[in-house]
């Protein structure tokens, strides 16, 4: 829906920024930064799909999130299989699960649909932690040593920067081809309004589904590039709900249902985060909820529509994204 | 005939917001909808459109049977409506809003887009076009929402009191719009409390009182009928009808 003349050049820079950032800032320090901000990014943006788009504020991603960074070290521990071989079988796991819990709590709306997500990713943390084959309360790890470069296990963050970015492009321009697409505007008319939308032919159902089932592989992969990168995972890393919360926060922050809202919301959060963990340290742990509570109201008091609808009001015309005439 | 009610009935626990409705509607007809406020104009108007599943009674449309079909099946089939109270997708911009209903025969964008300009067009809304829906006035919004409508090339059209809250000239444009799009072959069932609306386009008109069908014929003699004075005219419109 954007004038490319007009998008292009910025999508170029952006890109150019991305790609050079890590060889700017060599230090291990800021290339963490780097790799925590695209793994955001790319989760922020798969919920993007089904919470911006479509309207259905998920609370309970994390489902998705856990199932694909479990997959890989699940199937590394019982068999000895390379990690990545665990990245489809965590797709398929996540798109089972988006249809079996979407065809009940998508017939939901509002807080109640929150609500539904938010109890199946807890009900599922807390059966993980109890699941010996899934290493219960202690969990999982990967590797400690490669065995090949198939293993993607590196010493350096350099590999998993270009990696995770490579993910990310694709998952943007998936974003970008869907907004573009019948299927966009069928979203945008589900958050408007799902009655008009059934009114004109909209299949409603089955275009919530659908975003669930896409929003869940990108966020079963983020999952999975998390587990496989950090070589562990446990409960709480892979389904809490502070991980669920992470992506609502930062897509809302940046501007829900809008293709780079998400990156702007992680560009400003994973930067605060980690510089209150650093002044903070372990004593400031409780730190990251007061921020996310912070946030929230923020957003819901003053700007709903995040800092790209922000930026549309108050931006002088020639920057802005502008539509097709 | 296009749409056949047969004694449709909705009733919300021991409340009959319609009880026994019929209407018959053939292609090319352009029908009126009246009755004062709670007379289940609006219950029976959802049965129609798929909104609501009757309790009672079977609704045909185009010799298939709708009484249970969902909207989106309605809309599929040729049957659209508006809402009495506008329900444009307010964050998006005008075209957008028309696209949405010009995908439905129309899968490829720039398809619908090129259909949904001819729409934009035609209903007026060319200046308005890239304008976010809720920039509009309630007169632009009920505009969009028969323009969205339009998009899906119905061949049914269900207005639920589109033509209210309109100033005189708007009032003038907007029955001016709705006989253009009879014109082109739309069937038209309006629901309207203007009775210029009614008595301008209308070739026959329905009376609604307590869920029931009190009266029905030509516009020019269902105002005369007694029973249509007493339960919504009131005897004041007769005097207004002798001094004019």
């Amino acid at each position: 829906m954007k004038k490319p003349s007009v998008v292009r050049p910025k999508i170029l820079l952006l890109a150019a920024c991305l790609l050079i950032y890590p060889l700017v800032f060599s230090d291990a320090f800021y290339r963490d930064i780097g790799v925590t901000f695209l793994l955001a990014a790319i989760s922020a943006s798969a919920w993007n799909i089904v919470g911006g788009y479509a309207g259905q504020v998920s609370v309970g991603h994390s489902m998705f999130y856990g199932i694909g960074a479990y997959a890989p070290l699940l199937f590394y521990q019982l068999w000895g299989w390379p990690p990545m071989f665990g990245i489809p079988i965590g797709i398929v796991c996540s798109l089972l699960l988006a249809i079996v819990i979407g065809a009940p709590t998508l017939r939901l709306t509002g807080h109640y649909f929150s609500m539904a997500t938010i109890a199946v990713a807890e009900l599922i943390r807390i059966f993980t932690g109890t699941w010996d084959l899934v290493g219960a309360a202690i969990g999982l790890q990967g590797p400690a040593v490669a065995r090949g470069w198939w293993d993607l296990t590196f010493r350096g963050e350099l590999p998993y920067y270009y990696i995770f970015l490579g993910v990310l492009a694709v998952l943007l321009y998936v974003t970008y081809a869907i907004e573009r697409r019948r299927f966009g505007y069928y979203l945008g008319a589900i958050k408007a309004g799902e009655r008009a939308a059934r009114s004109l032919g909209v299949p409603v159902r089955k275009t919530k589904i659908e975003a669930l089932m896409l929003s869940a592989t990108f966020t079963s992969i983020a999952g999975s590039l998390y587990s496989i990168k950090t070589g562990f995972i446990d409960p709480e890393s892979g389904f809490g709900i502070l991980i669920s919360v992470q992506m609502v926060i930062i897509a809302a922050l940046g501007g829900a249902g809008t293709l780079f809202g998400p990156l702007v919301g992680a560009l400003i959060l994973i930067p605060l985060q980690t510089a209150t963990n650093t002044w903070f340290g372990g004593s400031g742990s409780g730190l990251t909820y007061i921020l996310y509570g912070g946030i929230i109201v923020l957003i819901a008091r003053f700007e709903p529509g995040g800092l790209f609808e922000l930026w549309e009001r108050i931006a002088p015309a020639r920057w802005k994204s502008g539509h097709a005439a | 005939m296009l749409l056949e009610a047969q004694n449709v009935a909705k009733a919300f626990g021991d409340f009959h917001a319609v009880a026994g409705a019929d209407l018959s509607v053939d292609e090319g007809d352009i029908i009126g909808l009246i009755g004062p406020n709670g007379a289940g104009k609006s219950t029976f108007f959802n049965c129609l459109a798929g909104d609501t599943t009757p309790t009672g009674g079977r609704i045909s449309f185009a010799g298939q049977d709708v009484t249970t079909a969902s909207p989106e099946a309605h809309a599929r089939l040729g049957v659209g409506r508006t809402f009495q109270v506008p329900a444009t997708f307010e964050d998006m911009t005008v075209l957008d809003n028309v696209m949405v209903g010009a995908f439905l025969r129309h899968p490829h964008r720039r398809d619908a887009r090129e259909h949904a300009r001819g729409i934009v067009e035609l209903t007026g809304l060319n200046s308005v076009a890239h304008s976010r829906a809720r920039s509009l006035g309630t007169p632009g919004r009920k505009r969009l929402e028969i323009a969205r409508v339009l998009a899906t090339n119905p061949r049914l059209m269900l207005l639920d009191e589109s033509l209210a809250g309109l100033t005189p000239t708007e009032l003038q444009e907007a029955i001016k719009l709705v006989r253009r799009i009879h014109e082109m072959g739309v069937t038209i069932v309006i629901v309207e409390h203007i009775m210029e609306v009614i008595m301008t386009l209308t070739r026959r008109v329905l009376v609604f009182n307590q869920g029931h069908v009190i009266a029905s014929g030509k516009p020019e003699d269902v105002v005369k009928d007694e029973t249509v004075i007493t339960a919504y005219l009131g005897h004041g419109s007769r005097r207004h009808r002798s001094e004019t």
